[in-house]
């Protein structure tokens, strides 16, 4: 039991994150129908900037996550007008070809900016973790859970209860519509851009004391996020958290009872029967309303 | 009209640069190498670079090779197996290299092989796994002990020395990884102690909790590791710590290396690593140490010491032939004996394995100290 209880928390703390950066893709999806396949280089990124605070200014640790955060949403901005921007009467395709060159370039530029050399983080807590009966609890799965709890909430109250979150799912919904309506698209696109980057960049620091910080930590995480927002639904926000989670558990009950080698293979079994038994995923919408 | 004069002048063109090339060409001895720059190894690639360019200097400040200068010309592996096998099939492609340079990653050695002896031009290499040099390819040398030698020495240093008869081994799944377990469950076996866990692991895992929790289960009393990566060690070792499993650790020689050291900190502390290369070992090893120290502000470790031994002793062959054929190079590298590396002293044997002993250390919190050297005979 003991055991058990040991892994399921692993499991959520890892499927927190997968979670948080699947949450980042679902409003992508919404808002401007783009599948960012940039969005687990946002969390390297995000790690890398905390690290350039944390350890080479020497900034308290928190001042460096707030400044880490805001620098994430312009670069979210950045991010859309470059890639996003001219491509975006082209369709589908050609924006998500041009996420993933941009993503191979994020992680070629910081490699080339910062160097090769693998970085520690330490945790938001000096103390490693608690100890509850047989159970280790790691400080900072922990921290991720708490995080990634306040966040849910927070967008859940941004985008169901204010204007501006009225706003956004207007625009997710039928964008010309809302511009009819004298809603600003494009302002809403690019804010969706940017608190996605925020979500990928706060993803990537919670998860930098755990996993190091290296150039290529983004793509590690982005494809069992990925995998999570299918299994949870795709373009739904609670299928991402619920689809995170249950993948980050899946794989470590599995990788303990019974192989860990093939640790990742049922990330991407569960994927496949998924697909093939319920491909709208758990919350998923019927597609003929998507229509 | 226009079309034909463009034709004419990118004729002339041609022609003008082709001479220069072959010109360019002449000026110096060419040796191919694949090198990490990207991917999860791309720290390890600068290091390589660093030794390299040591060896390089000390081989042309005492005349080059041939008369000439010596080059090393560099791909990107992308610390892969395609990138590997690109990245030398574009070398070979080049066609002015005389031999090559490889990975000391097995895993990515052993998917150039095949190209290697289409290519028909020695490679010096680092990567461990017993079966590289043994599968018949004459071309590949390699300038490290084998994991023959690492489980000989980690399952002596383990039984004998620290007493201990509870084995757990953990091993990455990749050829160097799973090479290692196979030659350690072996040496263990002869020594009669069958291990109460050997558990492997794919490579880039983001948490290592049910390994951990699989060697807590098997209660061992020491552990013995094959990793790859550095950032799988530091994740492993971190929360082996964590979840309070403290029996002693003999790991390979990755335990050890600069990288490791930084990312795990203190949960490294206490453990025994089995190291190819250490500072202390002998005169040339320590000579290395303080030159690279002076270079480079950091600490030497095997991802470069491998690469200088190998274009020291490439360049040696070749001056001895006296000539470019790969023959007569791979012969004058069979040829190398009693040759003082930072490694060790280097044996060439027919199959192409130069060193036969590894050192044993401890990571005293956080410095590695020497504890001896065991070479073997065969």
């Amino acid at each position: 039991m003991a055991i058990f209880l040991q892994l399921l928390f692993t499991g959520l703390g890892i499927g927190a994150i997968y979670a948080l950066v699947a949450l980042g893709f679902v409003l992508l999806i919404r808002a401007a129908s783009v599948v960012n396949f940039a969005q687990g280089q946002f969390a390297m990124v995000g790690a890398y900037i905390l690290v350039v605070g944390v350890n080479v200014l020497e900034l308290p640790y928190l001042l460096s996550m707030a400044i880490a955060v805001v620098l994430m949403a312009v670069f979210g901005i950045v991010f859309a007008a470059t890639t996003y921007w001219p491509l975006r009467h082209r369709g589908g395709l050609p924006v998500i070809i041009s996420t993933i060159g941009a993503s191979i370039f994020l992680e070629n530029i910081v490699l080339f900016l910062y160097g090769p050399s693998p970085e520690v983080l330490p945790g938001l807590f000096d103390s490693p973790g608690i100890q509850i009966g047989e159970v280790f609890m790691d400080s900072q799965y922990l921290s991720i859970l708490v995080a990634a709890t306040l966040l849910v909430v927070l967008q859940y109250l941004i985008f169901e209860k204010t204007l501006l979150g009225k706003k956004l799912q207007a625009t997710s919904q039928d964008k010309e519509m809302a511009s009819l309506l004298g809603i600003p698209v494009a302002f809403m696109i690019l804010f969706t851009f940017a608190y996605s980057a925020m979500l990928g960049g706060i993803a990537g620091m919670l998860v930098a004391p755990v996993l190091f910080v290296s150039v290529g930590m983004g793509g590690l995480i982005a494809l069992k996020a990925f995998a999570a927002n299918i299994i949870g639904g795709y373009g739904s926000i609670p299928g991402a958290i619920l689809g995170g989670l249950s993948l980050g558990v899946a794989e470590t009950l599995g990788a303990s009872y019974i192989s860990v080698p093939y640790k990742d293979a049922f990330a991407f079994a569960m994927l496949l029967m998924f697909l093939m038994v319920r491909p709208q995923g758990l919350f998923g919408e019927k597609i003929s309303e998507k229509a | 009209m226009i079309l034909s004069r463009r034709s004419v002048m990118v004729g002339t063109a041609l022609a003008a640069a082709t001479p220069l090339r072959f010109a360019r060409a002449d000026d110096t001895i060419k040796i191919g190498g694949i090198v990490p720059i990207t991917g999860p190894a791309a720290e390890a690639g600068k290091f390589m670079q660093n030794g390299a360019a040591m060896a390089l200097e000390k081989i042309n400040a005492a005349g080059g090779v041939l008369g000439k200068k010596l080059e090393w010309v560099i791909e990107d592996d992308a610390t892969t197996n395609p990138g590997a096998v690109l990245g030398f099939s574009r070398l070979v492609s080049r066609g002015d290299c005389i031999a090559y340079t490889g990975s000391i990653r097995s895993t990515q050695v052993q998917a150039i092989s095949p190209d290697v002896v289409k290519a028909g031009k020695p490679v010096m290499f680092g990567g461990t796994n017993p079966g590289l040099t043994q599968a018949g390819n004459p071309w590949l040398f390699r300038c490290r002990p084998n994991d023959n030698y690492s489980a000989r020495v980690i399952s002596d240093y383990g039984v004998n020395t620290l007493k201990k008869t509870k084995w757990a081994i953990i091993h990455s799944t990749d050829a160097f990884g799973t090479g290692g377990k196979d030659a350690l469950v072996e040496n263990l076996g002869k020594l009669g102690i069958t291990p109460v866990l050997v558990q492997g692991y794919t490579n880039q895992q983001t948490d290592f909790t049910p390994v951990v929790l699989a060697v807590k289960q098997a209660n061992p009393d020491v552990v013995s590791s094959y990793f790859t990566f550095e950032n799988d060690l530091g994740i492993f070792a971190r929360q082996l710590r964590q979840l309070g499993v403290t029996a002693p650790w003999v790991g390979s020689p990755s335990i050890i290396n600069t990288t490791a050291l930084n990312l795990a900190g203190r949960a490294l502390f206490g453990t025994y690593g089995i190291a190819d290369y250490t500072p202390d070992a002998s005169p040339e090893a320590t000579a290395y140490a303080t030159e690279y120290v002076k270079r480079y502000k950091a600490n030497p470790d095997n991802q470069s010491t491998w690469i200088y031994d190998g274009l020291l002793i490439l360049a040696n062959a070749i001056n001895t032939a006296k000539s470019s054929d790969p023959q007569e190079i791979r012969k004058a590298l069979i040829a190398v004996k009693g040759y003082k590396g930072t490694e060790g002293t280097y044996n060439f044997d027919e199959k192409g394995d130069g060193l036969r002993g590894y050192n044993v250390v401890r990571n005293e919190n956080g410095k590695i100290v020497f504890d001896k050297r065991i070479d073997f005979k065969d």
